[in-house]
């Protein structure tokens, strides 16, 4: 039993699953299958096509790639805004045109010519992008009216100059350069291509007209709302798309020098395959110019390939129709269903063995009602206040689900004013030396409050680890936080793998999710001091200024590590098996410290934490309401010594105030109560207590 | 058999699903808004006789007066009573966790045999004629007390049984059964039996072994007695709701097994008849106290429930106190002199349901 419960441990501790959740959670995941897809392609055709993979090969695919995958890009960025292009081989075929003539017919400069087709393209870009953008037309049936009438155009041109376009040629080296040349071996319209491509990626990325672009795809009515000008954006991924098929035209033009009857035709199809091929869907707000790279290159090769092994070509275009269905098939299938997979496998418990249960009722923890005679601050006027601190002058402060910080007035708390707004759930609280009010918020950060209410940030990110799948560089869960005697700011981090509002779920992994961080205001760095911890909650530091006492919630144990002084880097274990889940950690009077216990160790979750498999399962197979939770309705407050020793519990044995609590602060006397989803602060009073004690003075002396 | 069906059923996520409290189980506060009677410990069976209305509740019978609120012991017994029935010719059935079967007759109390493994669990009895005493026997492995047990086992030893008053002959007319809890006849003759663990109530002959009719299935909680209604029909005790995570644990052989082995009954995972705030208690992700709030849907380990069905089993109405409300872990249900009364044997109150409203 012990070996199968040892190997058991060390199969959760390296295999639990973990990585399949975070891994499906990454927006890369989207380029991920296209990419094997390649990988495969390749491989095959290698196989097929002895002598496949040689420079020239590879040379000649680039070249191809710069001017079919610019037209991907193009389509690309309309069909992320949520609209397609079908004119785009037509408008190719255009811009070829106009490229030629001003080079051989008209014998323009290069770059005169270059800013012709440009012209052109983004003329024909700006028709779709007014008709759809402005006058709201559906962008099928436009584009696909707009590919009849380029067309036309073009079969009207084109035989006029045809004899003039074959019979000169221009002398341009820059124009050569483009078509033939290279730098190092590699060709130059490649290079073009990358920088464009790299450029769009930033853009779409990184920055802001690329983020409006895909919130208009992605919910058109949201981005409205949200302010954006959806016209606007609409129309310029037209043209957008327009100048970029007329520069892959203009590379087409220096390649070939020459145009033909069938330019151009086709193409909206085949590169419609590559780009869904990549990962764009078609519903818009999704892809990225990696993904219609990949999609490009895809297709490039399948083609190529086809036609070394003598295909016909009517036999092409079938086979490409064919893996445009199934692309787009999996597209939708994907799309829908990627958030339920998501769902099912992202919560992966691991083993954790709590050391049995030593509570008995007649112990240091028998239920008693301390806490019955609670008076009650703020009934229904504050809505989860995670924490609660007093000041100097004794006001009171506390943070609210409503994203604000309220302050109670002393001496009797009833009167209250709106002391911040934050825009999150601000948790754990601590005062600096100088009186601002330091704060965890919630999917935020660190932040500061002045005393006169004004907010501004600390810090909101870290030091990223390098084998974390998930990005771990952003604050996700701060919790609590204390300032060490030099003003450093140590803060806990509960978990990287949860959202505020899921906090609870994390103990069904049971796993060291979360981190200690120090901020350090000299330098304005912020770096993770501890990992692997097992939802590091209430964070305190002690008096010898050297050290700090962090909780582990669901590992029910208290540990104090050192900063700074001789033993720095150590780490021991202050009070291990409570009987509850241990939440923030106060400094009490008389030496000692206060532990708020937000709920209590049940045998059957005690149970369920040393059965992985049982909790994956249930996780997966019942409605999240019904998972068995840790008993967070019945907590109690803890008061332990400096050496880790239980002095004295508080219980409230209704339940009715106080079931669960997340903090605590005495003052002068009284015992101040918090908890998180609680809608109420209790005060009670402590009869053995220095009634001149505060934290204030604690932390920073008199005066 | 079984465990080729269990087998097959591992991956079919219907099979954890507990129908919801819809149509005629649409939630109401109807149990909580009802009178309070009196508060009877533990209080049981209920039964109607002509000179007052009998209660259990624990070792003792109790004759109740409910226009003046008052409760008079009848008598205590060595053991908690499982049951009581009242017959219509006169005697009094009483059953006794470790003690067989008591009969209350002319006002004298005489003790009835019965072998010694149907004589713990006796869930419920019923009068056929002067002679005849149907009896349910919830379990033939555990006592009545121990019920818990015999659903974490996935107990299906129960049966109904005839018992012939003068020569102390016993017929089994059903085995097999997963806990049957109530006994009442339907108009064409045949016994009413809800067998709690497959949450239903079957129709069962009543002079032979016969194969049994499903009348109503999938119940959204456990069925505890029936009692027969004036104007038609039945009147059914639901004493605790059921859950997906009582469902999924009884699939997970290896936890509730170690559950069993290593954990005191009252901290199980499991239905139960009073939410008693028991720290050990487990507790479910939708019912932690949100502001003060415990939400009237959180899945809770007890429920209140009441239904009336018609003379073909089917409910028609419902009456509930749900998990925000107290009046939980109903067992059974009586009518007397024109009123309807429910023991909830959770909050140990007498009720005196207002029925006007009922459609």
């Amino acid at each position: 039993m012990a070996d199968g419960n040892a190997l058991m441990q060390l199969r959760y501790r390296y295999f639990s699953g973990r990585l399949v959740g975070e891994i499906l959670s990454k927006s890369w995941i989207d380029s991920a299958i296209p990419v094997v897809a390649l990988v495969v392609t390749t491989a095959i055709m290698v196989f097929l096509i002895p002598g496949l993979l040689n420079t020239a090969y590879i040379a000649d695919i680039a070249r191809q790639l710069a001017e079919f995958g610019l037209v991907a890009l193009a389509l690309t960025i309309v069909i992320i805004s949520g609209g397609i292009d079908l004119s785009v081989g037509s408008m190719f075929a255009l811009c070829v045109l106009a490229a030629l003539t001003a080079m051989n017919v008209l014998a323009l400069p290069f770059l005169a010519a270059l800013g012709m087709t440009l012209g052109v393209g983004l003329a024909c870009g700006l028709l779709n992008g007014m008709l759809i953008g402005y006058l709201r037309l559906r962008a099928f049936i436009t584009t696909l009216v707009t590919l009849v009438i380029y067309r036309a155009l073009y079969d009207i041109i084109f035989p006029r100059l045809a004899s003039a376009i074959v019979g000169t040629t221009s002398d341009s080296s820059t124009w050569d350069f483009l078509g033939f040349g290279d730098i190092y071996g590699v060709p130059s319209s490649f290079l073009i291509f990358a920088v464009i491509a790299l450029a769009i990626h930033i853009t779409l990325s990184r920055l802001r007209p690329g983020w409006r672009l895909r919130a208009v795809g992605g919910a058109r009515k949201s981005a409205y709302n949200a302010g954006i000008d959806v016209k606007r954006i609409v129309c310029m991924a037209y043209v957008s798309s327009g100048v970029l098929t007329a520069i892959a035209a203009f590379l087409f033009s220096a390649r070939l020098g020459s145009t033909g009857a069938d330019t151009g035709i086709g193409m909206e199809i085949s590169v419609l395959t590559a780009v869904v091929l990549g990962g764009v869907s078609l519903g818009g707000g999704r892809g990225s110019v990696g993904s219609a790279i990949i999609g490009a290159i895809l297709v490039l090769i399948l083609t190529n390939g086809l036609i070394r092994l003598s295909t016909p070509g009517s036999v092409n275009q079938l086979l490409l129709g064919l893996i445009l269905i199934l692309a787009v098939l999996f597209d939708v299938k994907w799309v829908k269903n990627r958030g339920k997979i998501l769902s099912k496998v992202y919560v992966s418990p691991t083993y954790l063995e709590l050391p049995p249960e030593s509570r008995d009722d007649s112990g240091a923890f028998a239920l008693n009602d301390r806490l019955g005679e609670v008076e009650l601050i703020g009934l229904g006027e504050v809505e989860g206040p995670e924490d609660v601190i007093l000041d100097r002058d004794g006001h009171l402060y506390t943070g609210t689900r409503h994203g604000t910080i309220v302050r109670f007035l002393a001496p009797d708390y009833v009167k209250s004013e709106l002391f911040a707004r934050i825009g999150g759930h601000p948790l754990g609280l601590n005062f600096t030396k100088d009186g601002h009010l330091l704060t965890c918020v919630g999917g935020m950060g660190v932040y500061k409050v002045s005393p006169d209410g004004g907010v501004s940030k600390v810090t909101d990110e870290t030091n990223r680890s390098w084998l974390s799948v998930i990005d771990d560089s952003r604050l996700r869960l701060p919790d609590d936080l204390d300032v060490a005697p030099d003003g450093r700011i140590f803060f806990s981090e509960a978990t990287i793998r949860y959202e505020m509002a899921d906090w609870v779920v994390d103990a069904l992994e049971g796993r060291g999710n979360g981190r200690l961080i120090c901020h350090d205001p000299s330098t304005g760095k912020t770096r993770a001091v501890l990992r692997g911890l097992i939802f590091p909650n209430g964070i305190t530091i002690c008096r010898d200024g050297q050290s700090l006492l962090f909780a582990e919630t669901w590992a029910c144990r208290i540990s104090r590590y050192w900063f700074d002084g001789p033993k720095k880097g150590q780490r021991e274990i202050f009070a291990s098996n409570l009987p509850g889940y241990p939440d923030n950690i106060n400094r009490g009077s008389n030496g000692t410290y206060w532990v708020a216990l937000l709920g209590l160790r049940t045998k059957t979750f005690d149970l369920a934490m040393r059965k992985p498999a049982f909790r994956r399962r249930m996780a997966r197979r019942i409605a999240s309401d019904e998972w068995l939770f840790p008993n967070v309705n019945r907590g109690c407050v803890v008061q332990l010594s400096q050496d880790g020793a239980v002095l004295d519990v508080l219980w409230d044995s209704k339940g009715e105030n106080h079931p669960s609590i997340t903090s605590t602060c005495e003052h002068k006397g009284y015992l101040y109560l918090g908890g998180v989803s609680n809608n109420r602060i209790g005060r009670v009073r402590l009869p053995n207590s220095d009634p001149e004690w505060t934290t204030w003075d604690d932390y920073w002396g008199k005066g | 058999m079984g465990f080729l069906s269990r087998l097959f059923a591992r991956d079919r996520e219907d099979t954890l699903s507990v129908p919801a409290m819809d149509g005629m189980f649409k939630p109401n506060t109807r149990l909580d808004e009802a009178e309070r009677v009196l508060d009877l410990n533990c209080v049981d069976n209920l039964a109607a006789m002509p000179d007052g209305l009998y209660a259990s509740g624990g070792d003792r019978l109790f004759r109740i007066d409910p226009d003046a609120r008052h409760a008079q012991p009848v008598r205590t017994f060595e053991g908690d009573v499982t049951m009581a029935a009242a017959s219509p010719f006169g005697p009094l059935a009483v059953g006794v966790e470790g003690g067989g079967l008591e009969l209350l007759d002319n006002g004298a109390w005489r003790r009835l045999d019965l072998p010694t493994e149907l004589s713990s669990c006796i869930t419920a009895a019923l009068f056929g004629d002067e002679d005849t005493l149907y009896l349910a026997i919830g379990s033939r492995q555990h006592r009545a007390s121990n019920w818990k047990r015999d659903l974490m086992s996935r107990g299906s030893t129960g049966a109904v049984l005839r018992y012939t008053l003068s020569t102390g002959t016993v017929d089994a007319i059903a085995d097999n059964l997963a806990f049957p809890y109530g006994l009442a006849f339907l108009d064409d003759g045949r016994l009413a039996v809800s067998e709690s663990w497959r949450h239903r109530v079957v129709a069962v002959q009543p002079r032979r072994k016969a194969s049994i009719e499903v009348l109503i299935s999938d119940l959204p909680a456990y069925p505890a007695r029936l009692a027969p209604s004036a104007k038609s029909g039945f009147w059914l005790a639901l004493f605790a709701p059921r859950r997906q995570l009582t469902e999924f644990v009884l699939r997970e052989d290896d936890y509730r097994l170690e559950m069993m082995a290593t954990i005191p009954p009252s901290a199980w995972i499991g239905p139960d008849l009073a939410d008693n705030g028991c720290d050990e208690q487990p507790l479910q992700a939708g019912s932690v106290r949100q502001m003060g709030i415990m939400k009237p849907w959180a899945p809770s380990r007890s429920y209140g429930l009441v239904a009336r069905l018609d003379p073909l089993a089917n409910p028609i109405a419902s009456f509930h106190s749900r998990a925000n409300g107290t009046m939980h872990g109903i067992v059974s249900v009586a009518e007397y002199r024109g009123q309807v009364y429910a023991a909830s044997r959770g909050a140990g109150t007498l009720l005196r349901i207002d029925t006007d409203e009922a459609p």
